[in-house]
């Protein structure tokens, strides 16, 4: 133990275990890994986990700008993931315009979405903005449903299964969980420049004190539009990678208040408000799920979502803080030197 | 003309209905100032239970409501043993996604045990009452009926009996009511299981208009939030007008557009509420801000 | 010289109530104005007219010569005017440090100068030993000097202080009426709403008295504490029967 400290002081900006403002050794570790995995190929029979694991760390970073930064629970993001979807898919059907390029447009449609809902919402804390959240989602969803000649209606829409790179049909699982890990560290990356900026200083600000925040000159409404529409745009993104993987749009699965909620929950369970919260919320959830579902869901229908609804109630009735937060009280119970 | 009364009034019964199940959760907003994620599940479990009595001692729903009223108490109050009230001294959000949990663990339950069929129960009344040219299902009638009743019960309860004066002690200064010698977490436990009696009432009046099945919760408590946001959260007169705009709205907008369309019209008016009136109709001042921050 | 900030008869309602009746002077700059008066006499409204949490229902606001009359309190903040929390809202779950680096971020741009000038301000207030607590560890005492930094942190031209002492032992107090006390000399100009007289009276170059919602009295704080108004205002009428 009294080696750390002194590792430390060479590389004064690194820390040991995850940190707010600060990459720790642990996500380099972790992230580095992840890459090896990716790069080598390895265990083919997980690469399924491995894309959705990754995709989901990046959709729980995403989310967690707005909810955990930001303090905007939303349970409606799944509108924002299935606008970046279907944005980037019409482009590509009707259009012949490549995902590559749709993937923005998707992104920026997903953003003003994300500030119209922080707009209609302004005055709106807790409860209220949760639900006003839902109801917006299954707005989106019932316009996504009763539009055919747009959105396919409640056939959804499907992307040929022709290997096509120029339109981000990749060939290989490989491919995909590069292409995956590329968003997830991507998403990092942005949730680590936030504690880094005055921008996201202003976020916190924003969630732990509306009015202290105001009398400091915050525009709270403004703060949280532009959380918001952040949030949504990288959700969006994660989106537009879902329908390229999956290549099939189903509405009442892609605008779901499950989806929104998975959202929602792998931040909380891995850590509100960090950046290493949502990729481990992830990584233990994504796998345990699919697992799960894989053994147990022939088995008797529904007892494995029985066990990871118990299992989630006790996390938050107990571990209220997420993992991270345990880490950080294991870390704080450690003798000072 | 005639279609238009005619569909009126079938929204307004069926919106009474609405709001007999909303009013357990405007109940527990208004006193424990958390909303129950679960509390479409609380239906489902509810309906289950009145069907099985329905089916197993040849009861119908109505008569059922002797049995399922004080069973879903017992079953609020565990629940708020068990999860609720350790929760409510954590972080907002620990409440949302408990109950969020207890959602899907119950929806899950009921799958496993009873599978996806729909049950319901045959129709207790013949056939519908006519009032001039309007046609009005029994069921429908009677439900209204009750829901008046209950409202008027509980109000008189709230204003008039000593736990009513404690209730509404708490909704106004919890520390106060504490410091007057109130046991406010007792209180909050009366409350929870108040409310999902109430629910199970609505389950009662409503399993012969609705089949159930494991997730028929999901369909019901969005109307639920959209009728306590319309009325304001704490308030029941609010829950019971609520109840009432979501019905004419579904009635009127799914006959003349596709029925898909009428929920989309009432998530729309919930949305136009929150932007120009987020205390609801009836509600409390500074309900949209309850909560946060402090 | 002219005035840094006029209150030109505001008037503020809510519903039947006049809390604030037809209000009207001038601070001016470098100047340490003490506003008292007894419970329920207007001051908070006063305060949160100034510091645009409400706009007036009546009157105008002018800070250095513009009309901002209305405006909200971002905008206020923005224009150089800061003001303290009665009861202190810290930001729970950041630092000390952060919860001033926020504050300071209004005019310094880069983390390392909003750092640098929040590590300042903290060491100004005596605060530095508590650097990287979270806030939500301080107590009464120590977080009413958080808001006293997080107000000097904005590098205002204009401080509003409310209350600031209530709650501080006589030691807290001493140190505090110090700080307060040496803003003139740093272009700090202060408008300070107390309740603990002594060390208002002690600092403050000038006072306006406030009963009922409007001014009753003001001038030197030795004059204000011979009026006969203040006098009936603070201790009521029945002292005159006796």
């Amino acid at each position: 133990m009294t080696a750390m400290p002194e590792r430390a002081s060479r590389f004064p900006r690194i820390s040991a275990m995850p940190q707010r403002g600060r990459i720790s050794w642990f996500e380099i570790v972790l992230l580095t890994s992840c890459a090896v995995w990716v790069g080598f190929g390895l265990a083919p029979a997980l690469q399924d986990v491995a894309v959705l694991s990754f995709l989901f760390a990046g959709l729980g970073l995403a989310w967690n700008i707005a909810g955990g930064c930001a303090g905007l629970i939303s349970f409606g993001h799944a509108a924002f993931f299935g606008i970046g979807a279907y944005t980037s898919t019409i482009l590509f059907q009707s259009y012949g315009i490549t995902p590559w390029l749709g993937i923005f447009a998707g992104a920026a449609t997903a953003a003003v979405a994300g500030a119209v809902l922080a707009l209609i919402c302004a005055r709106l804390k807790g409860p209220f903005f949760i639900l006003s959240s839902l109801a917006f989602a299954e707005v989106v969803r019932i316009i996504a449903l009763n539009w055919p000649s747009v959105t396919g209606g409640a056939e959804g829409l499907s992307i040929p299964p022709v290997p096509d790179l120029a339109n981000m049909v990749l060939g290989s699982k490989p491919a995909y969980e590069a292409l995956t890990l590329i968003y997830l560290i991507l998403a990092y990356a942005v949730m680590r420049w936030l504690e880094a900026s005055r921008f996201g200083f202003y976020l916190f600000a924003v969630r732990d004190n509306d009015d202290a925040a105001a009398a400091a000159g915050i525009n709270p409404l403004m703060i949280r539009s532009s959380a918001m529409a952040l949030s949504a745009a990288l959700t969006g993104v994660g989106g537009t990678l879902f329908a390229q993987y999956f290549l099939y749009l189903d509405p009442t699965y892609v605008i779901s208040p499950e989806l929104s909620f998975q959202f929602a929950l792998l931040p909380a369970v891995g850590g509100l408000g960090t950046a290493i919260g949502p990729i481990l919320g992830s990584f233990l959830i994504t796998p345990l799920s699919e697992l799960l579902r894989a053994n147990l869901g022939n088995a008797a229908a529904g007892l494995h979502l029985v066990i990871y609804s118990a299992g989630l109630i006790v996390v938050m009735l107990y571990f209220p803080a997420g993992i991270a937060g345990a880490l950080e009280k294991l870390k704080s119970r450690k003798p000072q030197p | 003309m005639n279609t238009i009364i005619q569909l009126v009034i079938s929204g307004l019964l069926i919106g009474s209905i609405y709001a007999l199940m909303s009013i357990g959760l405007t109940l527990i907003f208004g006193v424990l100032r958390v909303v129950n994620f679960a509390h479409g599940e609380f239906l489902m479990i509810a309906m289950y239970a009145a069907w099985a009595f329905s089916k197993l001692l040849g009861l119908n729903p109505y008569v059922a409501a002797i049995a399922v009223v004080p069973a879903m108490f017992l079953f609020g109050a565990l629940v708020y043993r068990l999860v609720i009230g350790s929760a409510l001294e954590k972080p907002h959000l620990v409440v949302v996604f408990a109950t969020m949990g207890l959602s899907i663990f119950l929806q899950n339950i009921a799958l496993m045990a009873m599978t996806a069929d729909l049950r319901d129960v045959p129709p207790i009344f013949g056939r519908s009452i006519s009032i001039g040219h309007v046609f009005i299902k029994g069921e429908l009638l009677l439900g209204f009926i009750i829901t008046l009743a209950c409202t008027i019960a509980l109000q008189w309860v709230i204003k008039y009996t000593f736990l009513g004066k404690a209730i509404r002690a708490t909704v106004q200064d919890g520390e106060a009511a504490k410091l007057m010698g109130i046991a406010v977490p007792r209180i909050f436990l009366i409350t929870f299981a108040t409310g999902s009696a109430l629910v199970g009432l609505a389950a009662c009046v409503m399993l012969p208009l609705f089949s159930v099945f494991p997730t028929v919760g999901l369909n019901f408590v969005l109307i639920a939030f959209v009728i306590v946001v319309l009325g304001g959260m704490g308030s029941i007169e609010g829950a019971l007008l609520g109840g009432f705009c979501v019905g004419v709205v579904q009635s009127v907008g799914s006959y003349y557009v596709a029925p898909a369309f009428g929920q989309l019209f009432f998530f729309v008016l919930f949305l136009l509420v929150m932007i120009f009136r987020p205390n609801g109709l009836f509600g409390q001042k500074g309900a949209a801000t309850l909560g946060m921050n402090e | 010289m002219s005035a840094l900030l006029e209150v030109q008869g505001v008037s503020r309602t809510f519903g039947a109530t006049r809390a604030v009746d037809n209000i009207s002077f001038a601070v001016r700059p470098g100047e340490l104005l003490g506003l008292i008066g007894p419970n329920g006499a207007g001051k908070s409204t006063l305060f949160n007219l100034i510091a645009g949490v409400m706009p007036p229902s009546g009157g105008k606001i002018v800070l250095d010569g513009t009309d901002v009359t209305g405006s909200k309190s971002y905008d206020m903040a923005r224009a150089g005017v800061a003001r303290t929390f009665q009861i202190p809202k810290p930001y729970r779950q950041l630092s000390v440090i952060e919860n001033v680096m926020i504050s300071a971020f209004l005019r310094q741009r880069s983390m390392a100068d909003a750092r640098e000038l929040a590590g300042l301000t903290l060491s100004d207030l005596g605060l530095a030993p508590y650097r990287d607590r979270p806030a939500s560890e301080l107590t009464v005492g120590l977080l009413k000097r958080l808001e006293v930094a997080r107000a000097l942190a904005m590098q205002p031209k204009l401080v509003l202080f409310d209350e600031i002492m209530a709650g501080l032992t006589p030691t807290e107090v001493g140190g505090m009426t110090e700080i307060v006390a040496g803003l003139p000399a740093r272009g700090i100009t202060v408008i300070w709403v107390e309740h603990v007289l002594y060390a208002i009276m002690k600092t403050a170059t000038r006072m306006v008295v406030i009963n009922r919602g409007r001014v009753i009295a003001e001038g030197a704080p030795a004059e204000m504490a011979r009026d006969p108004a203040v006098v009936k205002a603070y201790l009521g009428e029945e002292m005159q029967l006796a």
